[in-house]
């Protein structure tokens, strides 16, 4: 739920405000004076809606506090002015966007979310979301390659680096034939005529975790003079 | 920056002012020395240096004024423009919530009565500004026996009803019956106008005092008391100018137009009477004083 910070000594007005911007789904708290403000705002809020003629710090001088402080919040001033040098004022003192009163209630709610959907983005470009989890899952078991780690329903089995990249490969090629040569190559990165059978025992070991029962495996099938093949 | 603009402004026009008043008196000893041995001459030149720097000075005692009260004139205009517009916000806003949402029954009257709260804050704005007008024009009160009893009175519920009071927090103690000349509206205007003041500036805790008495048997007062945050010597004439609204932080904690208190003064003067504050100074509370003269015994 985004956290709005509004700052209005309208007591009426910050009422209406407060209604209407809970209606929408936001966390709403009013305060009176600039001083409030300025102090309530480093509490982790979305968004802050301020009013120009306050007691005390009036509202041009709160924005470029809080601009001087490095405190960049999404910010909209809300006031009874609207001459341009009023306006020029509030967004040179860092204000984000400026409405004056009598505002229009729905263009209000569009401005703050336009501040909210600026703000989600910004946030996105700068913390990239991390990248998806590199695993794979079939039926109740799934393979988590960074982590090495193999569950079969509640059970978990550590991987060996060279377990999880055998299985990795037949996983790419689902569903086809991969002969033990390929595997040797692209897995391991042998070029020699190196004994195959060495891929045999990884299998055998993979089929103990994977397999309900390895003798008659389901999903690391043998192909006969080939090597192997997965299946889901 | 606009304040910090009107200072260099009025600073400058007062260098330029004497600048000026020294190449007068420059050029002056020049003329001296010029025409030392001709007296009628000399006696030229001190007149029309005098007048020269008389000009001088007024010129710039005029412009510094003018400033002055270009700046009081736009803090008015800012002041009355928060005060219409505001209570106009606010009606919007809640008509527009009406409309939009369904908002269940006891939020609904609530809805109701903020908006006619702010209708009457609206109305009260525009019948102060109106007013102003009509005191400033023309110099004629309509002359009627007012009984000044049931004008405080009727200010009083006024009042109450106005800013939601407690019959503790607005005291009144009438003293005798008296009757005064003049327009019962404007005289309601006045003491109106020094009520709501009183309560708009005690802040949260109202504690207002109002007494009428009588004054050698030729003046009829109205006192209004507040324990509110008092007025430093300076400010005590200051305040019943038009526009003016003594500065600091309680000119932006407390909203109003700087007219109230000129309208208790015209009024007060249109009707042959007098207006005045006391105050032992900040933070010490405030007494408004109107007094006007009582109607003739055949009137009454």
């Amino acid at each position: 739920m985004s956290k709005v910070l509004v700052v209005e000594d309208e007591s009426h007005l910050a009422e209406g405000l407060r209604f209407n911007l809970e209606a929408e789904g936001y966390d709403v708290r009013v305060v009176e004076t600039g001083e409030a403000a300025l102090e309530a705002v480093s509490n982790g809020f979305d968004v802050l809606v301020l009013d120009v003629m306050l007691p005390g710090k009036d509202g041009f001088s709160v924005m470029s506090e809080l601009r001087g402080k490095g405190q960049f919040i999404p910010t909209l001033m809300l006031t009874a002015r609207n001459h341009p040098e009023d306006v020029l004022k509030g967004f040179e003192a860092g204000a984000d966007d400026y409405l004056t009163k009598p505002f229009d209630l729905n263009i209000l709610i569009a401005r703050i979310r336009g501040l909210l959907r600026r703000k989600a983005w910004l946030t996105a470009a700068v913390n990239p979301a991390p990248p998806p989890k590199d695993r794979f899952v079939f039926g109740d078991k799934s393979v988590e390659f960074d982590t090495l780690q193999l569950r079969v329903g509640e059970n978990v089995f550590p991987l060996t680096l060279m377990e999880a990249n055998v299985l990795r490969y037949l996983i790419e090629h689902e569903g086809k034939p991969v002969s033990r040569k390929n595997m040797l190559e692209n897995v391991w990165g042998l070029h020699e005529d190196t004994d195959t059978r060495a891929i045999d025992n990884f299998i055998v070991r993979l089929r103990r975790y994977l397999e309900n029962d390895p003798s008659r495996p389901k999903h690391l099938l043998t192909v006969r003079g080939v090597g192997y093949r997965f299946v889901k | 920056m606009v304040v910090a603009g009107r200072r260099k402004s009025i600073a400058f026009f007062i260098a330029l002012g004497a600048g000026l008043i020294l190449v007068t008196l420059l050029l002056y000893i020049g003329w001296v020395l010029l025409n030392w041995r001709h007296g009628i001459l000399l006696f030229l030149g001190v007149i029309l240096t005098l007048v020269l720097i008389g000009g001088v000075v007024l010129n710039t005692i005029f412009l510094v004024r003018e400033i002055r009260r270009n700046a009081q004139h736009d803090a008015f205009i800012n002041a009355v423009t928060h005060e219409l517009k505001t209570p106009v916000a606010s009606i919007r806003l809640y008509l527009e919530t009406l409309q939009k949402r369904s908002v269940e029954e006891t939020k609904r009257q609530e809805f109701y009565r903020i908006m006619l709260d702010d209708s009457d804050r609206l109305l009260a704005t525009i019948e102060q500004i109106l007013r102003t007008g009509r005191i400033g024009h023309s110099s004629r009160v309509a002359s009627s026996p007012v009984d000044l009893g049931s004008v405080v009175e009727h200010c009083l519920d006024r009042a109450r009803k106005l800013h939601h009071l407690e019959q503790g927090s607005l005291e009144y103690q009438p003293g005798p019956a008296l009757t005064v000349l003049g327009d019962p509206d404007e005289v309601g205007a006045a003491v109106s106008n020094l009520i709501d003041n009183a309560v708009k500036y005690s802040g949260h805790d109202v504690k207002v005092k109002v007494e009428t008495s009588e004054v050698d048997g030729r003046f009829a007062t109205v006192r209004v008391s507040d324990k509110g945050p008092g007025i430093p010597k300076a400010e005590l004439k200051q305040i019943f100018k038009r526009f003016y609204r003594a500065p600091g932080p309680l000119a932006t904690r407390v909203k109003g137009t700087g007219l109230g208190l000129y309208i208790v003064r015209s009024v007060a003067k249109r009707h042959g009477g007098r207006a005045w504050a006391e105050s032992d100074g900040p933070g010490r509370g405030s007494t408004f004083v109107l007094e006007l003269p009582i109607a003739p015994r055949g009137l009454k």
